[in-house]
């Protein structure tokens, strides 16, 4: 009988697995993009792990997959990502009574009960406006690597307005703020606040009580970071690894099978 | 998308399609006994006052349920882009679109399109939007129009609104006499309005059935259902047909049957059904045991039809229809069913077509929340549409809000 414990989240962007042993601590995670089979990429990460612990297939006792591709993933359970994100972020920060989760396709907010619980969530609407999907076609349109552009919107002086809430026409917006010679720090700084505006004016369907967790891949932006404590007027407390805090509570809860 | 349905089914449903194809055969076939009869076709909203235009044996149609055949039948995205290459909106309601498609496309439309009207009649009190589709029905087919104008009731119906309902009532009783050339026959309309009340009363009767653990239906029966209580109030059919599937309804509860096989959740439904979608949705519920033991949407039709003066108490039951009422009325409402329902949560259809429903939603959500104690889930869809339907975020939230509910 195996020892350890697989959370496998397979998200629109990214696939990320995470392997717990018996007492529960992180033995070995990995991320990778999720493509077109996001399910071989599981595969294949899940073997990489394996091979890096010198671990057999046989040493996991229980794998509980999450994320869009959680249906086909040949998982002993699969559950929804709003349920394992909760009780990821409860695990590492048990004082969390609201999640603020920014990934690929989906921004969401989970209000927790104590003990990880989820009480009510809201979530973005067949839209990629305030999601990390949109902050990648803006990168793309500014040239510049998605990882940069936070700490660049943070040196803007003058923030441009990005006023749509659709990716397609913000990307029109930040065309034309480059044609008027804006400064790609300005523009940016105008991005991270649309993103940021969204999901705030989200949180307010489900209510905000401390701490807020800010997870999911965006959370690494500084810029959307800076522009959401500002717009929420409090604090947020940023996981040291956001993108796999929900296959973290698949891992969690594959424990909890066993 | 599977068709199976994951519950028991009911034995009044053989009844319910029997009802149902008269119904539809009588209007298909109507210009051969209509005029004859001197029995004229009129097309009129779920809200009209039915039972005026019974007792002067008019013979009422619903583009509103047709607009859910139309979707059942999977033909609303090409009916809805045939008005919008008319210029209709395509944010306008989809039974409005999808109605004034079918005018032009006849070759897809079922039935090849509802029989022509001699009138329509159009009654604000579930919305606006009906004003202006069926002011573009009667420039398409050159015929009256009759509009009852319902004001919005922020508490309770004053006598001012009633004495307003009542004297429209009034001219629209002599625009009829003049129609149809029948007298207003008083005695007519308190017959007709007697099997109303009957039918409403029958309706109530069976939802409440539904208190019983486990619950002897699921909410796809009582959107299936309620096909009659829409089309056939004020008639003996309709009454025949209630008593049975209450009595079978009567049976279930009594033998401790249940709709679904092992009922975990009950839950409450809020708004118009996805007709598009309809098993394939309700399947991500009672795959996991979870029951919708009634809901707001046909609980409308399960309205009380006072004494007195009958036109004083048409004018107060159709003014008084849920959709006309204030947030505050309707969050009571959901609050009254999750009690007497005993439910452990509800679920709200946010329905693109459907303003008057859906737009308040957000704030009756969370007073119910904060009253009950128990989760609301807001799914985003329409009643007609499947282009407004995303099936992966919607199983997303379906099956978190489940996990939850412990399911």
């Amino acid at each position: 009988m195996g020892k350890y414990f697989l959370g496998v989240d397979i998200g629109s962007l990214t696939t990320k697995v995470v392997l717990l042993n018996e007492a529960g601590e992180i033995a070995a995670r990995a991320t990778g993009r999720s493509g077109y089979g996001g399910r071989d990429v599981a595969r294949r990460l899940t073997a990489g792990l394996l091979d890096e612990k010198g671990l057999a297939g046989s040493d996991v006792a229980v794998t509980v997959a999450t994320g869009y591709g959680r249906i086909t993933y040949p998982a002993d359970r699969e559950m929804s990502e709003i349920t394992c994100q909760a009780r990821g972020i409860a695990h590492l920060f048990p004082g969390a009574r609201t999640v603020i989760d920014i990934g690929g396709q989906d921004s969401k907010v989970i209000r927790l009960l104590p003990g990880g619980k989820v009480a009510d969530f809201a979530m973005n609407d067949k839209c990629a406006a305030g999601t990390g999907r949109f902050l990648e076609v803006m990168a793309g349109a500014l040239e510049v690597p998605l990882e940069e552009i936070g700490d660049l919107s943070l040196q803007a002086g003058n923030q441009c307005d990005i006023s749509s809430f659709c990716t397609v026409f913000a990307e029109s917006e930040v065309i034309s703020h480059v044609s008027a010679g804006a400064p790609k720090a300005d523009i940016l700084a105008g991005v991270c606040n649309s993103v940021a505006a969204r999901v705030a004016s989200m949180s307010s369907r489900t209510g905000l009580e401390p701490e807020i967790v800010f997870t999911g891949g965006v959370a690494r932006n500084s810029g959307v970071a800076a522009s959401l404590a500002k717009q929420l007027g409090c604090g947020l407390k940023i996981p040291e690894d956001p993108v796999i805090t929900a296959a973290l509570g698949a891992a969690l809860f594959a424990r909890g099978l066993a | 998308m599977s068709q199976k349905r994951s519950y028991r089914p009911l034995d009044s449903t053989r009844d319910l399609k029997r009802t149902i194809t008269r119904y539809y055969t009588l209007t298909r076939f109507h210009r051969y006994w209509g005029r004859p009869l001197g029995r004229p076709l009129a097309w009129v909203t779920s809200g009209a006052p039915v039972e005026l235009l019974r007792a002067f044996k008019i013979h009422p149609v619903y583009p509103e349920q047709y607009g859910a055949i139309c979707s059942t039948g999977k033909v609303t995205a090409e009916l809805c882009q045939a008005a919008e290459a008319l210029g209709y909106s395509q944010d306008l309601c989809t039974y409005a679109t999808s109605s004034i498609g079918s005018l032009t496309r006849t070759d897809i439309a079922p039935m090849k399109g509802l029989p022509r009207p001699d009138l329509l009649v159009a009654c604000n009190n579930i919305c606006g939007t009906v004003l202006k589709w069926y002011e573009a029905l009667a420039r398409h087919f050159r015929v009256p129009l009759l509009v009852l104008d319902t004001p919005y009731l922020p508490g309770e119906i004053t006598p001012q609104a009633r004495e307003y309902v009542v004297e429209q009532f009034k001219d629209m009783t002599s625009s009829l006499e003049k129609i149809t050339g029948r007298r207003f026959n008083e005695g007519e309309l308190r017959r007709v309005m007697g099997l109303s009340d009957e039918v409403t009363t029958l309706w109530r009767e069976i939802r409440e059935y539904c208190r019983a653990k486990p619950s002897p239906l699921n909410g796809t029966d009582l959107f299936i259902h309620m096909a009659p209580i829409v089309v056939l109030r004020g008639t003996q059919q309709g009454v025949d047909y209630y008593r049975k599937l209450k009595r079978e309804v009567g049976q279930r509860v009594r033998e401790g049957k249940a709709a679904l096989e092992n009922e975990k959740i009950r839950l409450v439904w809020d708004n118009i059904a996805i007709w598009p979608k309809l098993f394939g949705f309700f399947k991500m519920f009672t795959e996991r045991g979870a029951c919708f033991v009634t809901d707001t949407y046909t609980g409308g039709w399960a309205m009380e039809i006072r004494d007195g003066d009958p036109l004083e108490s048409l004018a107060a039951t159709y003014t008084e229809v849920f959709l006309n009422r204030s947030p505050d009325f309707r969050a009571r409402q959901l609050i009254q069913f999750i009690r007497d329902y005993s439910a452990d949560g509800f679920v709200m259809h946010s329905n693109r077509s459907c303003k008057p429903y859906s737009l308040v939603q957000e704030v009756i959500r969370r007073k119910v929340m904060r009253e009950t104690g128990v989760p609301g889930l807001v799914v985003e869809a329409d009643m007609a549409d499947p282009r407004a339907y995303a099936e992966e975020p919607i199983r997303n939230r379906v099956q978190a809000y489940l996990e939850a509910l412990g399911a």
